[in-house]
């Protein structure tokens, strides 16, 4: 028995992933573009949740041990899936910012797994400054030097603001569900997201609507021009057995084929 | 929905007598042993009560008297029990200081624990 949950949460088998497909839906298809891997805590604890897991992490001001589990994690058990499928890992931009070995302990988990770091996106989360800049910016061009893909969780909320977009420069710019979720009779929020599509255009860089729920969300986003669409819509945070017996990982789906809507369970 | 209270304490069996009192009169209840681990659930859940133990193990001392400020700041809605055996004048007039609702003394039978609850923040539902 640990003697604090977070010896619970960084123990072998303390930490589960589940995973939730971002779709491409250019053209009128439903192609796998990647897996969002999510992390759930100690089963029958608090942290079970992801929010309260992570909100824990940072006020124990342990990011960079619990995203190093959560790497291990992630990288692991998608290890195992068929088909190769690109993954998208969160990871707190002050783990890059402080953590010296992170981009090596990525590397040796990915080469571990034989999961090449091709097929890796990092996700930049965080909630509070200051981390040390020079440092997060030399870890941003240091992931992007072993092939590994940046995506900015969250913008427009939070610390994913524009000097976050600036510092970043990332391949992905993940559109918050507080302006997806009901922007399709949102004037402001289509304002929004339009803007930030606009942004990512110039900076070179791919739209991911998040929370997408909707019929109608749906046609509004990609009406704006989001073409990378990851919601309970088309399909839930499942585990890779389920995310396996979906069919969900074959490696392109004819325009309007399956997979369609979530299972609902 | 029934109303939803936070007890912090470190000592299982004092956590396990709330718990089980509380959710016997209907409220729902989460527990938390860390202080960090009561902040962040008050992060993401709205309670109408907390009921703390002013210190909690760890290094910080009087983890109670933090836990009033924090839920005086971020959520001021929340009504705030401490509940201590370290209950000397100075400790309460700061827990009152820093605008804690109710002040208790260790031991303290817990149907008069729980009449207090139900003075600050009504029937469970």
């Amino acid at each position: 028995m640990s003697d604090t949950l977070l010896e619970t949460v960084l123990e072998p088998g303390g930490l589960s992933v589940v995973f939730q497909p971002i779709f491409d839906v250019s053209g009128g298809g439903r192609r796998l573009h990647a897996l969002e891997c999510l992390i759930r805590g100690p089963k029958g604890t608090n942290l079970e949740s992801p929010e309260i897991l992570f909100e824990y992490a940072r006020r124990k001001r342990a990011e960079a041990e619990v995203d190093r589990a959560c790497v291990a994690t992630a990288l692991r058990v998608a290890a195992e899936l068929p088909g190769c499928p690109d993954l998208s890992i969160n990871v707190h931009a002050s783990t890059l910012g402080r953590d010296h070995e992170f981009l090596v302990f990525l590397g040796d988990t990915a080469e571990s797994h034989q999961v090449s770091l091709g097929r890796v996106t990092v996700e930049i989360v965080e909630h509070a400054f200051p981390w040390d800049g020079p440092r997060f910016q030399s870890a941003l061009a240091a992931l992007r030097a072993i092939g590994v893909r940046i995506a900015l969780d969250d913008v427009g909320r939070g610390q994913s603001n524009y000097r976050m977009i600036l510092d970043c420069r990332p391949d992905y710019f993940k559109v918050d569900r507080y302006f997806v979720q009901g922007c399709r009779g949102d004037f402001y929020r289509q304002a929004v997201i339009e803007s930030v599509v606009d942004l990512a255009t110039k900076f070179g860089a791919r739209v991911v609507a998040e929370a997408v729920e909707t019929e109608g969300d749906f046609d509004t986003v990609t009406g704006l021009g989001i073409d990378l669409v990851q919601g309970h819509l088309l399909a839930r945070a499942m585990p890779a057995s389920k995310l396996v017996a979906g069919d969900f990982l074959r490696p392109t789906e004819p325009p309007g084929g399956a997979p369609g809507l979530a299972d609902p369970a | 929905m029934a109303q939803r209270l936070l007890l912090i304490d470190d000592e299982e069996p004092i956590l396990f007598a709330l718990r089980e009192y509380f959710t016997a009169y209907g409220y729902e209840v989460d527990c938390a042993r860390e202080m960090e681990e009561a902040e962040a659930l008050l992060a993401n859940v709205p309670y109408a009560a907390v009921i703390a133990d002013l210190r909690l193990t760890g290094s910080h001392g009087a983890e109670g008297l933090e836990i009033i400020g924090y839920v005086r700041e971020r959520c001021p809605w929340t009504r705030i029990i401490l509940l201590t055996a370290y209950g000397s004048p100075e400790v309460e007039a700061e827990a009152r200081r820093r605008g804690v609702d109710s002040f208790l003394h260790k031991p303290k039978p817990l149907p008069e624990v729980a009449q207090i609850v139900y003075a600050l923040v009504g029937s469970p539902s």
